[in-house]
């Protein structure tokens, strides 16, 4: 047993520290975040942002070095996470493009399509959005709907997408549909579509946070072309679960290292609110610190096993869990522990300055919901490590 | 980057668990729990002292196995899964005080712990209301102790105590009348608690600086061992509650298809999981003296112990009634939690020890 990182791996860090120290310089982070930034306006920011990662080579680390990869590996990626997220950094915006599209071409794709697609995604030319959820369709992936029918070589989709993350900035989207009815995972089929084609419409929904980060796609007889569907036909549910499983590792340090800003910025408030002494507020602040700490013992448990070329089967659902569920423990106590100054949004007089606790409470909501809602989570371990029946 | 145990390690413990599932099966432990006044095979403790299971963490030098502190919590966690009764951890524990003190009478006695040769407890609770961390009130004179000891885990039957005294740690041989005891019956059977008069002669083992720094060391080893058991009693609680729920029916079907059930025996996995990556992480730590070291055993500690009174608690429930009697198993496991976590470094220590380690004052 050794939790150590290796030379190398400092070495990683360390660089990268460099890099980020350089490359955030003030007036760059002020930017981000001043308040008065509309959606748009961060869209750019971050879109700017991204292309300076890209130039760096910390993109794609662990592809092919044809694509720009430098023979990354898990625990790299994992650092890289950690440091982005220690760093207060926001999320590029084409991380579908980034963290599912490109693996799934790489994997799955053709030339052409790799040529085509992977260069406007590392630089952000094209910005992609995930077109997998529908109304009817959440946990239950597979149940999906929207239909490809055949026009002549190519494909014209009908139905509708929701919940589609970066909607509302995306170029492209990149599609499950239904290609034959009868066959629930093997008539399912991957489509690449440009969002401006006709027959498509994209509407932003407005999330309980205010925002409208994610929205709804509906597709009336877009036009799908045969040289973008990805791998053969009804291999889209294959695909969409290899895709799926590239990113394992990716919260196992970064949510911890999150938390441990939360987790700061809380204690200095309580400390101003001159509470710090307070045997319910000790406790309460405590806990969260240990269950952070127990959540980044079990990231590395993960880290570990990616390291030795295991691929992380339902501690991936204990992760999941762990982190979410954390979270709305976290800013539920951070809105209490910290007054009513927690509560005041970001833009609002006498707002926090360090940290928009609101939103975060707010947003703290989607995580057991998105990407395998906590009951799924719990079904996976019950029925795939446990080995309990179904009815 | 390495999760798993070592070569060595991992045989350890797979063969600490064969030993157990041989010589202490439940049914066996449970009848050494309920009727023995000793509360321990000590035939099984000689062979676990033969074995070399009472010098894991002390270096080759001491006559230990230099396995350190991982090493202890695979063999703890086997011992959580047992349910094995007795003073292992006790002993353990009482080693740990003796190697930090330095002198004769310390290391002759650390031998003997280690041969198996006698059992020494460290007698540490002054009153009622005092926890392990607070300040002895027992007095040395130089030649006497002179107070009284509660909670003193299986000191009935030990050779000798350790006693935390306003002047340091003093080493007190059991007398040939023995020792003035009263048991104090706790929720757990298995335990053996009993409070000790002491005006006693004895020797003087560490003056007052150099016992709080034994004691800091016990009662890190504490809360790593006793987060270890915890985890070996949820894993154990576990499989017992998965087991009954498959062969359980209702409404003609196994219970274990309902899914309320399932997702508790979920919610039980998670935190089974979660507490062995956080105990095996602060094993790692303090071997390897992380500086975070402190942080993780505190939080190993408080989350393990939170997590087994779930686990055990909801196993009995799983079990329903059944799971309320005395026959059945599962409230030997819920009753061991208890005691490990009010006794081997209570949660709300713990807590405080987390925010202190991480430099929130």
């Amino acid at each position: 047993m050794d939790l150590a990182f290796t030379q190398e791996q400092e070495q990683f860090r360390n660089d990268l520290r460099q890099w980020l120290k350089q490359n955030l310089d003030r007036p760059f982070l002020e930017e981000i975040r001043d308040p008065a930034n509309d959606e748009d306006k961060l869209f750019e920011i971050r879109r700017r942002f991204q292309v300076k990662l890209n130039d760096a080579g910390y993109l794609g680390m662990d592809w092919p070095a044809e694509w720009g990869g430098r023979g990354a590996t898990a625990v790299e990626k994992a650092i890289f996470q950690e440091e982005i997220f220690r760093a207060d950094v926001p999320p590029i915006p084409n991380l579908l493009g980034v963290t599912l599209l490109a693996p799934a071409l790489i994997h799955h794709g053709s030339e052409a399509q790799r040529r085509r697609f992977i260069p406007n995604i590392l630089n952000c030319e094209e910005v992609w959005c995930q077109g997998f959820s529908e109304p009817g369709a959440g946990s239950d992936l597979a149940g999906l709907r929207t239909r490809a029918e055949p026009d002549g070589e190519d494909f014209r989709i009908y139905g509708q997408k929701v919940w589609t993350t970066f909607g509302p900035w995306a170029d492209w989207i990149f599609v499950l549909a239904r290609t034959d009815a009868d066959d629930r995972h093997g008539g399912i089929s991957f489509f690449l579509l440009p969002l401006d084609a006709e027959g498509i419409e994209v509407r932003g929904l407005r999330q309980i946070t205010g925002e409208s980060e994610f929205g709804e796609v509906f597709f009336d007889g877009a036009l799908a072309k045969r040289e973008h569907l990805v791998g053969a036909l009804g291999e889209g549910w294959r695909i969409a679960m290899t895709v799926l499983s590239y990113e394992r590792g990716s919260t196992s340090l970064a949510e911890p290292a999150r938390n441990d800003r939360f987790l700061a910025d809380l204690a200095r408030g309580i400390s101003e609110r001159g509470t710090a002494q307070r045997a319910d507020v000790r406790e309460k602040l405590a806990w969260l610190l240990v269950e952070n700490e127990v959540m980044r013992g079990n990231g590395y448990r993960t880290l570990a096993g990616l390291a030795s070329g295991r691929s992380p089967g339902p501690e991936a659902s204990i992760e999941k869990l762990l982190w979410s569920e954390l979270a709305q423990r976290q800013s539920d106590a951070a809105l209490e522990l910290l007054g009513p100054q927690a509560h005041l949004r970001a833009d609002s007089a006498h707002a926090r300055p360090t940290m928009d606790w609101s939103r975060e409470y707010l947003w703290s909501r989607a995580g057991t919901i998105y990407s395998g809602s906590s009951e799924i989570q719990r079904n996976i371990i019950a029925k795939r490590v446990l080995n309990l029946p179904t009815r | 980057m390495q999760f798993e145990l070592d070569e060595d390690r991992a045989l350890l413990k797979q063969s600490t668990r064969e030993l157990l599932d041989k010589e202490a099966p439940l049914e066996e432990s449970r009848r050494i729990m309920e009727d023995s006044d000793l509360g321990f095979s000590k035939t099984l403790y000689a062979q676990l002292a033969e074995l070399g299971y009472l010098g894991l963490t002390l270096t080759e030098a001491e006559g230990g196995a230099e396995v350190g502190c991982i090493g202890l919590v695979a063999v703890l966690e086997e011992m959580g899964r047992a349910a094995f009764p007795g003073p292992y951890l006790d002993l353990v524990l009482a080693s740990e005080a003796l190697r930090a003190c330095d002198c004769d009478l310390a290391r002759e006695w650390l031998g003997r712990i280690v041969a198996g040769d006698a059992i020494a407890v460290i007698a540490r609770r002054d009153t009622l209301q005092a926890d392990d961390a607070a300040p002895a009130s027992a007095v040395f004179d130089g030649k006497q102790v002179a107070g009284s000891k509660l909670f003193v885990p299986f000191g009935s039957h030990a050779d000798a105590l350790i006693v935390t005294t306003r002047q340091g740690l003093v080493l007190v041989p059991r007398p040939g009348t023995g020792w003035n005891a009263t048991p104090l019956e706790t929720l757990d059977h298995a335990q053996r608690f009993v409070e000790i008069q002491l005006a006693l002669p004895g020797t003087r083992l560490a003056d007052a600086e150099q016992a709080q720094r034994a004691l800091a060391r016990v009662d890190r080893v504490a809360a790593l061992g006793g987060a270890a058991l915890a985890l070996g009693l949820m894993e154990r609680s576990l499989e017992m509650a998965t087991q009954y729920t498959l062969e359980r029916e209702a409404f003609g079907v196994p219970i274990a298809t309902f899914q309320v059930l399932q997702h508790r025996q979920a919610e039980m996995f998670l935190q089974t999981e979660a507490s062995r990556a956080a105990v095996y992480r602060a094993a790692w730590a303090v071997d390897s003296n992380e500086p975070n070291a402190a942080l993780l055993v505190a939080a190993a500690k408080a989350y393990a112990g939170r997590a087994a009174r779930f686990v055990c608690g909801a196993s009995i429930q799983l079990h329903g009634g059944v799971g309320f009697t005395w026959e059945y198993d599962p409230h030997i496991f819920l009753k061991r939690t208890k005691t490990l976590e009010e006794f081997y470094g209570t949660t709300h220590q713990q807590l405080e020890n987390a925010l202190s380690a991480a430099g929130i004052a």
